[in-house]
């Protein structure tokens, strides 16, 4: 597999909502399933990233994802876990165009404003669009070890089926103490998923610091 | 520490190898490090999987579970050599080494009972009349004249108008569960339910909804607006972090909305309350719950599962908890022994005062030690390391230093989780209670979980 992008971040979170798995299949093409987390609960995944070295410059993307099965592979290479956005938002047009046009991510089509104020004992990720707020976000760390994540993401290009996989480096922690909350505010951003029951405590926290995201080629299944 | 810089001669414990056990260590591969992307991984990672095969993830799951096994996983599983008292001798399937008079924290034996010999003498008595199994579901021919005065005796102990025994107690929360709720029904249940709960809830077909753990507040969030038939789900003692639920405010929450209250007393019967019967009675609530959920395989040391309520539900589940019926009918001679411990533990109080005494030894034990135990207000003590990376070598140190506890990680608990579920039993002595604190204290310094 040949490395198609490769995005050095300063900070990347990943908060994991249950949600109702009828609401999860109703984001997802028919091909793909939603992991329950529990009986009748999906995972909603959040994910913000500060790319702070990419072909475009510094930028942040947002992006709401819910998670899927990944294909099995051999072990050594069978993923963690699978991903399938349904809406990512960056603050550069720039990335957002090269993004879309080699992963088929699905942007949303005006640039966000996003702020990251970092503590030691939490991240908060504040994201604007037009000066109003759209998504206000706090992670909290665990234990931190430094490791790679192997994840499969799937997409959609028309009723072409899409798949990459990508690795995650660096600094990371993970817990589920439900100590992060995330508010969401009216905005086409987050209009459907205002409408569904979303928890607004994560039941499980991710923060990377101080690593690379490598995206490989895409795939067509 | 390397698996090969681990020297097990010098462990407290004494030691022995069976064959058996060496049989095992040579497929585990002893002294064979996971890769360090290993552990990562868990079950979790090989429950989905994309693909046209049926069998698909068998391949990556084996190849992975051949790493991890002998890095930690092999720590489940290990075959006992002798009854779970106090003390067990336990088989180390890495070394192929049995290891002896180990301090016993793993069982569920609260009350010792399991090896009583009033007990052994009354399964001895009951094998001569009725043989090994009972041959039947329970309501064809595997009900004997011992099932019918078993389920009496625990109406009785309950007080309760009946009861119905089950052959597990995970066949009692699945039969009770789906033989009462159906689809379009709602089924609202702590978080931290256990399995049997979520699995009786996935096959009533109901929906289904998980609150906030002991948080009536979410519980009355998950309730509102739903007109219809509505069962919430409780446990008397959490397994995994030894708390309790907060009965009052749940009990005003179900009230308020017309919810019906089923209380799982898995780890809380015969040691909790006054005369024994629970959590609730303890939380003086016993008659407000709706449905008693118990098992026999804790603090009576056997096996089963009980209901306990009104005559009225007992006689409409005993039709339709297809657990039940569509399983062979408890073995008599397990009945004979419940029988017998339920009669030990009704007529020795003294059993439960000496639990909560060895309860509240060990915890001034380990806070003395300055070991953090969650919020845990019972025989059930999570030491919590919340180190996921090295709790199985933290387990492993453990054992090897001659105590018997379980490490308990992602996904039986949540990530960042982890923790050793230690048991604690009225058969203690003093003396093994400090022995065992002390061993694991001493491991739990060299990992910083303590100062």
């Amino acid at each position: 597999m040949s490395v198609v992008g490769s995005y050095r971040f300063h900070t990347g979170v990943s908060a994991f909502f249950d949600m109702a798995t009828s609401d999860a299949r109703a984001l997802l093409p028919e091909h793909l399933e939603p992991i329950e987390v529990t009986h009748q609960r999906s995972v909603l995944s959040v994910t913000a990233f500060l790319f702070d070295d990419s072909v475009v410059g510094p930028y942040t993307e947002l992006m709401f994802s819910v998670i899927v099965p990944p294909t099995v592979a051999k072990w050594g290479q069978h993923a963690k876990a699978g991903f399938y956005p349904f809406l990512a938002a960056t603050t550069s047009e720039e990335a957002r165009r090269i993004k879309a046009e080699r992963f088929h991510f699905p942007y949303h089509p005006e640039s966000i404003d996003a702020q990251f104020i970092e503590r030691h004992d939490h991240v908060r990720i504040r994201v604007f669009g037009a000066d109003e707020p759209i998504l206000d976000l706090s992670i909290t760390p665990g234990a931190w070890e430094t490791t790679t994540h192997l994840l499969q993401g799937f997409m959609m290009n028309g009723d072409q089926r899409l798949r990459t996989t990508l690795q995650i480096s660096g600094d990371y922690t993970v817990h589920e103490n439900e100590a992060g909350q995330m508010t969401l505010f009216p905005h086409p951003i987050t209009s459907n998923l205002l409408t569904q029951e979303v928890s607004p405590y994560p039941f499980r926290e991710h923060w990377f610091k101080n690593g690379t995201e490598v995206f490989h080629h895409l795939e067509t299944i | 520490m390397s698996e090969s810089d681990r020297d097990t001669s010098t462990a407290a414990a004494d030691v022995e190898t069976s064959p058996q056990a060496r049989g095992v260590a040579e497929t585990a591969g002893p002294g064979a490090p996971a890769s360090p992307g290993a552990m990562e991984y868990d079950y979790t990672n090989f429950y989905f999987g994309a693909g046209s095969d049926a069998f698909a993830l068998l391949e990556p799951f084996d190849d992975w579970w051949r790493e991890v096994k002998p890095a930690g996983y092999y720590l489940y599983e290990l075959p006992l050599h002798t009854a779970p008292g106090t003390r067990v001798d336990v088989e180390d399937t890495k070394t192929g080494q049995v290891r002896r008079g180990l301090v016993n924290f793993a069982s569920y034996n609260y009350l010792g009972l399991s090896y009583r010999p009033e007990v052994k003498q009354a399964i001895k008595e009951a094998v001569d009349v009725y043989g090994g199994g009972s041959s039947g579901s329970p309501i064809l021919s595997g009900t004997t004249a011992l099932h019918q005065q078993f389920a009496e005796a625990i109406a009785d102990f309950k007080g309760t108008e009946s009861a119905m025994v089950f052959p597990t107690g995970y066949s009692a929360n699945v039969g009770t569960i789906a033989g009462l709720m159906r689809s379009g029904d709602l089924i609202v249940a702590d978080q931290y339910a256990h399995a049997s709960i979520v699995d009786g809830m996935i096959l009533s077909k109901a929906k289904s909804k998980f609150f906030r753990h002991n948080r009536a507040d979410d519980l009355d969030r998950k309730l509102s607006g739903f007109d219809g038939k509505k069962l919430v789900i409780i446990e008397g003692v959490y397994s995994m972090d030894g708390d309790t639920p907060p009965l009052a405010e749940l009990i005003e929450v179900c009230r308020r909305h017309g919810a019906r209250l089923m209380i799982d007393e898995a780890h809380s019967a015969f040691v909790f309350g006054e005369t024994g019967k629970g959590v609730a009675e303890h939380q003086g609530v016993d008659h407000e719950m709706d449905i008693h959920l118990g098992t026999f395989s804790k603090s009576l040391g056997g096996q089963g599962g009980y209901i306990a309520g009104s005559t009225q539900l007992i006689n409409y589940l005993r039709g339709f908890s297809r657990s039940r019926f569509f399983s062979c009918a408890l073995s008599p001679v397990v009945v004979a022994g419940l029988m017998k411990a339920l009669e030990l533990a009704r007529n020795e109080p003294e059993l439960r005062a000496k639990l909560w005494e060895n309860v509240a030894y060990m915890n001034r034990l380990l806070a003395d030690a300055g070991i953090p135990t969650g919020d845990s207000t019972s025989q059930v003590i999570p030491i919590m390391v919340r180190d996921d990376a090295r709790i199985f070598q933290i387990g492993e140190e453990i054992f090897r230093e001659g105590v018997f506890i379980n490490p308990v990680k992602y996904p039986a608990v949540g990530k960042h989780k982890s923790r050793f579920r230690m048991s604690i039993s009225a058969a203690h002595s003093k003396e093994e209670l400090e022995e065992g604190a002390a061993k694991i204290v001493k491991v739990l310094r060299r990992y910083d979980v303590c100062p």
